[in-house]
């Protein structure tokens, strides 16, 4: 387990959001070390994606704190900066279908960082590298696997080179066999001491890659512990239930 | 230009005399001419108003030479302005130009509106083709099919003649309405209705072009039809000096060579150059129409027409389907109602609108700036804008929402996202139906002839009014519109190219290629 850094990467005090009347998060309060792995476990409608938005501010907070990497995140944020610092990986991938791969990832260092194309081409061929996917550069999405998309969708992020990533159920689309490749990927952003946040519902996945597992039920945090404990021995009602049901599946 | 030089010198010494000898009757200019006499005309009526070559701004006639006759008397330059019929009183109302000249025949109705001063004498014929027996009364065409020119009083006069036929329990008089002269003419000469209305002068002119494949069947004695007039906004003192004039040109003998050049009255010069119908397709009037410059000139009018319009409404319509694809508001709510307005006055009413009411409304309009051109290129363009915003707004709702999302959580801007990630993508949705839009905006363009505009089928015409060769001027304006839109059609087939990385299989050959 690497060690945390004394100044917390994430800090979350009293986090409150609301659709209207409903209350999505409801005083949530956690911090995340710098290169720690958190996976955010929970029934759906629970809160979780809507948590990890607030992060990137894709979402904005109505209530309490969001400190990332010592700067506080609120309206006068600039989104921008935030946005290279934290990087986001979705569901379906999300990847733009009229560029090319290597284009996908070249292209939001030159528009958002003003790189020029040659500079932005060799980091995005050095990520493509990473997620073992060089070989597709210069193909449409369309023509990738599922598996292959979300590998692109993962450097096209890292071409941002941010030291938060965030990921909302990165493998709830693919076939069993294209999840341990993301696996393997996330993995090794872990070795280089990325932070991460995921969001899944694969228990292996979460089981490999995770340091601690939180545990949301209804816009709150119910638990808060490292997987071996989570898994084995969940204190809440709610997370043994949530178990049970995952492990029926 | 009328006449030698000489002649027109003579005729300005004997002016000058005639004012000499009568101080009090100066020939100042009425308040319509002053600075400058503007006359709208509908040069699609030979011999009183037409294009008497392939050069479509050389207009001719009894009322072209009527008008420089005027300005001369009053000492004032000539402009013409040539337009549709339909869209003459509008302009005249619009203080467009200072009065209509286009052998109107004098009528009561219209002079509730406007002051009518008659010129020439004339009278309504009917007209059927050569060999018909002669009828005795209105009512022998009782069930039979009349083609008359749209916008004239002819169509009004006749459905008078069917409220008698009704009442005597007889079948009605069939009216056919056709918006220029020739076309009416051709009517009867492909046998689709039975006889046109006209006038006997017109009628004259054209027999040497018909080669007297037509005949006077009946000369019905309409009071209301009895003389052409010229036609002025309302002002007492404006009609009694152009009365004056009028009497003085005729006084001073100045009408005589007018109506012997036309051939009205005998005597005079050979009548001008008119080409006469031959049978058969004449390939060489063809040719010569194709590859002339005003076909190329009203083709190029066309096409900068359409594409300018085009483009100007797409950038008008972007901006327009963002927000009808954002928040509800009030400026959404004002789109709205723009496109439901714009989709639904008609077109041709929109551009009559922009050219005679607006000037009404705001006088800067009515200056030189304010051109033709200028007026279709606008009114077209918010008309096309209407169109074109429901297209963009649903090529924009196809683009799934999470490329936005992707773009934003990338850190691109609102406006580096719309560039980068969502307008190449709704581009391709957009684009065939933009085509389309685009192609039949190109036909819409001929519209733009109501207000002078003197673009491809506006040439057609008047070349077809001149010489009626018509299926020779058809076939080139059409080669014209055919070349316009294949050339599109393959400019998208191109851009379409581009579009590979939508569909697997090509995406596959695009990157093998
Ligand atoms: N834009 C929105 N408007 C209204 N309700 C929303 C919106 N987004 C999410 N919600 C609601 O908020 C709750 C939490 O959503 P979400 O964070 O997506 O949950 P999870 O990711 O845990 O499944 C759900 O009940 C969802 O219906
Ligand atoms: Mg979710």
């Amino acid at each position: 387990m690497p060690q945390p850094d004394a100044a917390p990467m994430i800090e979350v005090r009293n986090l409150q959001k609301s659709y209207g009347d409903f209350a999505v998060l409801r005083n949530v309060s956690f911090s995340v070390a710098r290169g720690e792995k958190i996976v955010i476990l929970g029934p759906s409608g629970s809160g979780k994606s809507t948590l990890i938005r607030c992060f990137n501010r894709i979402e904005p907070h109505d209530a309490g704190e969001i400190v990332i990497d010592g700067e506080r995140i609120d309206q006068t944020t600039e989104l921008t900066r935030l946005r290279c610092t934290v990087g986001m990986v979705f569901q379906n991938y999300n990847l733009f279908p009229h560029l090319s791969v290597l284009e996908n990832c070249a292209l939001p260092p030159r528009v958002v960082k003003k790189a020029g194309r040659e500079a932005a081409e060799d980091l995005a061929m050095n990520f493509l590298h990473r997620v073992n996917i060089a070989d597709q550069a210069r193909k449409y999405p369309i023509q990738l696997s599922g598996g292959q998309q979300q590998r692109v969708a993962i450097a096209r992020a890292l071409c941002m080179q941010p030291s938060v990533m965030l990921f909302d159920e990165p493998t709830a689309a693919l076939d069993p066999e294209a999840v341990s490749g993301v696996a393997d990927i996330m993995a090794s952003l872990s070795a280089d001491g990325m932070t991460t946040l995921c969001v899944t519902h694969e228990m292996g996945f979460a089981r490999r890659i995770a340091d601690r597992i939180i545990f949301m039920d209804q816009g709150r945090i119910l638990e808060s512990a490292p997987p071996e404990d989570f898994f084995t021995r969940p204190r809440t009602d709610r997370a043994r239930d949530f178990l049970s049901q995952m492990i029926r599946y | 230009m009328p006449g030698p030089l000489s002649v027109r010198t003579f005729l300005w010494v004997c002016l000058m005399l005639g004012l000499l000898a009568a101080p009090g009757a100066r020939a100042q200019a009425p308040s319509f001419a002053a600075g400058g006499l503007t006359v709208c005309t509908n040069p699609t009526l030979p011999p009183m108003t037409f294009v008497n070559g392939t050069d479509s701004s050389d207009l001719a006639g009894v009322d072209i030479d009527v008008s420089r006759r005027l300005g001369a008397y009053w000492h004032v330059p000539v402009s013409f302005v040539s337009m549709d019929f339909v869209g003459l009183f509008p302009s005249l109302e619009a203080g467009r130009c200072g009065m209509v000249i286009s052998g109107v025949v004098r009528q009561p109705a219209r002079e509730v509106k406007f002051d009518a001063v008659p010129y020439q004498p004339t009278s309504l014929v009917v007209v059927a083709r050569a060999g018909t027996a002669p009828i005795a009364a209105m009512a022998d065409l009782s069930g039979k099919v009349l083609a008359v020119q749209s916008g004239t009083s002819y169509a009004a006069r006749v459905a008078q003649e069917n409220v008698a036929l009704a009442a005597a329990g007889r079948p009605p008089i069939e009216i056919q309405q056709y918006p220029t002269e020739d076309q009416v003419v051709q009517q009867v000469l492909i046998g689709r209705a039975f006889a046109f209305v006209s006038q006997d002068v017109e009628l004259a002119f054209r027999q040497t072009q018909l080669n007297g494949k037509v005949s006077v069947i009946f000369q019905p004695d309409y009071p209301e039809f009895r003389n052409f007039a010229i036609y002025i906004r309302k002002d007492a003192r404006d009609r009694a000096a152009l009365a004056g004039a009028i009497a003085a040109l005729r006084d001073s003998g100045q009408m005589t060579p007018i109506l012997q050049r036309w051939r009205i009255i005998p005597g005079g010069g050979a009548q001008e150059s008119t080409a006469r119908a031959a049978s058969g397709f004449n390939w060489r009037t063809f040719a010569s129409a194709l590859v002339s410059p005003a076909f190329a000139r009203g083709a190029a009018i066309t096409l900068a027409m359409a594409v300018l319009s085009h483009l100007t409404a797409i950038g008008l319509a972007v901006p327009m389907a963002m927000v009808m694809n954002g928040r509800d508001g009030l400026l959404k709510s004002a789109i709205r109602a723009y496109v439901a307005l714009f989709r639904a006055a008609p077109t041709l009413l929109q551009l009559l609108f922009v050219w005679n009411a607006l000037p009404q409304f705001l006088p800067v309009f009515r200056e030189a700036w304010f051109t033709p051109f200028l007026a279709a290129w606008i009114s077209l363009s918010i008309n096309e804008a209407a169109y074109q915003v429901e297209i963009n707004r649903a090529a924009l709702q196809a683009i799934d929402p999470g490329q936005a999302l992707a773009g934003d959580a990338l850190g691109m801007t609102r406006m580096q996202v719309y560039r980068h990630v969502i307008f190449p993508q709704a581009l391709r949705i957009a684009l065939p139906s933009t085509i389309n839009e685009f192609i039949s905006l190109i036909k819409t363009t001929s519209l733009a002839s109501v207000i002078s505009l003197q673009e491809l089928l506006a040439v057609t015409q008047i070349n077809v009014a001149r010489t009626f060769e018509f299926t020779e001027y058809y076939a080139a304006a059409l080669i014209y519109y055919l070349l316009i839109v294949f050339f599109f059609l393959w400019v998208q087939k191109r851009i379409e190219r581009r579009f590979a990385w939508a569909d697997r299989l090509k995406a596959t050959s695009h990157a093998a290629a």
